[in-house]
């Protein structure tokens, strides 16, 4: 027996409870569905102003709504660790022979394949809409990973807080409050030479900017490689960054 | 590994001079120390607050003690907490269980983490559900159970590896009756025919007198009383003479007219009244009661019982474990 086990017992625990829970992953789909569907609808003429070639705005606006699955999926795991804290379930955990750093990578694991999963959806609904993905079945697999990565670094804010706090309130309170700042003030939405100077600097040091930056050119068809490491370099510092507090919030409970 | 295989050792837990103390400075457990042999149906007797829970957590890895010796199953506790997690089954009092998964998955996966798999496990499984009489739902999620079947599949869970040594943290508390006498019948058997040695905590003095053979009565995290139930009933000394006076002043004439009286062992407050201890109190309350009323004192309620552990307690420190506890014994009222 492996930590691979525990980690396999536990993802299965996490992914059965999702699969249970079909109005969490309907309602973590809303938003990025609403923001594809309406602002490409309500925005078709903003694409005549748009620099870029073909597809006009629904083609800019869908790799940002696929990084918006990331961000959405994030929180997930703070919650459930929360919720495992109070109901005494991780303690049980604790008391048996599992593992330790299994219970943290199986609730990762999850939450990278719902972010995942609801990248692929989206994707779907932006190819009926008529959206090319110019790079083919590599490049969405490149832009999955993207998602899946970017959702890592970000879910360990959540789950350091949820391990402190073991309040799902205060989560949900600092995904609201990080949620639409990051989203628009990025490339995500809109062309960043369209914000004024301030939002243009906060832009250019966004993670959110540089995940869809990667996504769109993954779309269009031309990935700078300069671009891919720009944003997988930063990614990778705030994941480091994160998942150290994780750890360390983690190992406090646990030992 | 460390330390040497359970069975080779007579005692399955040991600690020695136990200390818990808080980060906040509370002083959970104040120097225990005790003993319980492989087998043995051992109970810790004591009020909410007493430093029960506290000692459950330290003995099963979950909390770390500030000082003390611990041994448990052969294995010391700070060196090897591993091997000691594979020797022992915990239940904790606040029921822990998936409620999105049904009986079965969480059985199987409480197995998956102890380290079980395949057919071995799927027979535990259904083994357990069988024992616990959960097979007709355990296809049902957890979360529509109810109370008394949620602490029947923990139970199980907390079975699952096949410790030899079983602790429980109150486990029939805020369970109905019938649920309560389902699990006691349950540890009786698990004691008595798979020779698992149990380790319970219970505020709950019925509990305690039936089900353990041996006890430690602890209040404020100190053990203030050891023994079988009845020799801890016995300590008490006689029967349980109990007064209700209607004025509290009568309070220390009344205690030193019974301690006066021929027969009576021991005499201490309670409550509003006052109780005596007396060998074969039945032959000798009607003298009693006759003595009292001569020095002036009418007892507004009076009743004889055979001494309960509660009475142990009381003795101990002037305090019943909990009030209603005590409108639940079975007394003889005496009116006069």
């Amino acid at each position: 027996m492996t930590i691979l086990y525990d980690t396999q017992s536990l993802l299965e625990r996490y992914l059965t409870k999702l699969v249970r829970n079909p109005t969490l992953l309907g309602t973590n789909l809303v938003t990025p569905v609403i923001f594809l569907v309406l602002f490409s609808q309500l925005l078709t003429k903003f694409g005549e102003f748009l620099p870029t070639t073909s597809g006009g705005y629904l083609a800019y606006l869908a790799p940002g709504v696929i990084i918006l699955n990331a961000m959405i999926s994030a929180p997930q795991g703070g919650v459930s660790m929360a919720n495992d804290l109070n109901s005494g379930y991780l303690s049980k955990m604790l008391l048996t022979q599992v593992r330790r750093p299994a219970i943290l990578l199986g609730r990762l694991v999850t939450d990278m394949i719902v972010a995942v999963a609801e990248s692929v959806i989206t994707i779907v609904i932006a190819v009926a809409m008529g959206v090319t993905f110019s790079s083919g079945v590599p490049g969405i697999l490149l832009i999955l990973l993207t998602v899946a990565f970017f959702e890592f670094a970000l879910s360990g804010i959540f789950l350091t807080v949820g391990i402190r706090t073991r309040k799902t309130e205060t989560i949900s309170a600092i995904s609201g409050l990080l949620f639409f700042p990051l989203i628009f003030i990025s490339s995500a939405m809109f062309p960043i030479s369209f914000f004024p100077s301030w939002a243009q600097t906060i832009s250019n040091y966004n993670p959110v900017s540089y995940a869809s930056d990667v996504t769109r050119e993954l779309v269009s068809g031309g990935l700078d490689p300069g671009t891919l490491a720009a944003a997988y370099v930063l990614i990778g510092i705030i994941a480091a960054v994160t998942f150290a507090a994780t750890w360390y919030q983690f190992r406090k409970v646990v030992s | 590994m460390g330390g040497v295989r359970g069975w080779a050792t007579q005692e399955i837990i040991s600690a020695e001079n136990l200390v818990v103390v808080y980060q906040d400075g509370t002083r959970a457990v104040e120097d225990i120390t005790f003993r319980i042999p492989e087998g043995e149906f051992f109970g810790f007797l004591g009020p909410n607050g007493a430093g029960k829970s506290t000692t459950i957590k330290v003995l099963t890895t979950l909390l770390k003690k500030t000082s003390g010796k611990v041994s448990i199953a052969g294995f010391d506790l700070d060196k090897s907490p591993g091997e000691i997690r594979k020797a022992v089954g915990v239940l904790s009092q606040e029921t822990s269980l998936d409620v999105d998964l049904t009986g079965w998955e969480n059985l199987h996966l409480q197995g998956r983490l102890q380290q079980m798999s395949g057919k071995a496990l799927d027979d535990r499984v259904a083994e357990l559900l069988k024992l616990v009489q959960l097979e007709d739902v355990a296809k049902k999620p957890a979360g529509r159970y109810s109370g008394g079947m949620r602490k029947r599949l923990d139970l199980a869970s907390a079975l699952i590896h096949r410790p030899k040594l079983l602790f429980l943290d109150e486990p029939t508390t805020g369970l109905d009756t019938q649920s309560r006498a389902a699990i006691w019948e349950y540890l009786e058997g698990l004691n008595r025919d798979e020779g698992i040695t149990i380790f319970l905590t219970t505020q709950y003095l019925e509990e305690a007198d039936r089900l353990c053979r041996k006890l430690s009565v602890i209040d404020r995290g100190k053990l203030i009383a050891n023994g079988t139930p009845t020799e801890l009933k016995e300590s008490v000394g006689g029967d349980t003479i109990s007064l209700t006076l209607k004025d509290a002043s009568l309070r220390t004439k009344t205690k030193e007219a019974l301690k006066a009286y021929p027969g009576v062992t021991n005499v201490v407050d309670a409550d509003s009244g006052v109780v005596a201890y007396a060998r074969n109190a039945g032959q000798i309350i009607a003298g009693i009661i006759t003595t009292l009323d001569r020095a002036g004192i009418q007892p507004t309620f009076l009743s004889i019982s055979s001494p309960t552990l509660d009475d142990v307690f009381l003795r101990q420190t002037g305090r019943r474990i909990r009030s209603d506890e005590l409108s639940r014994r079975e007394t003889e009222p005496f009116l006069t």
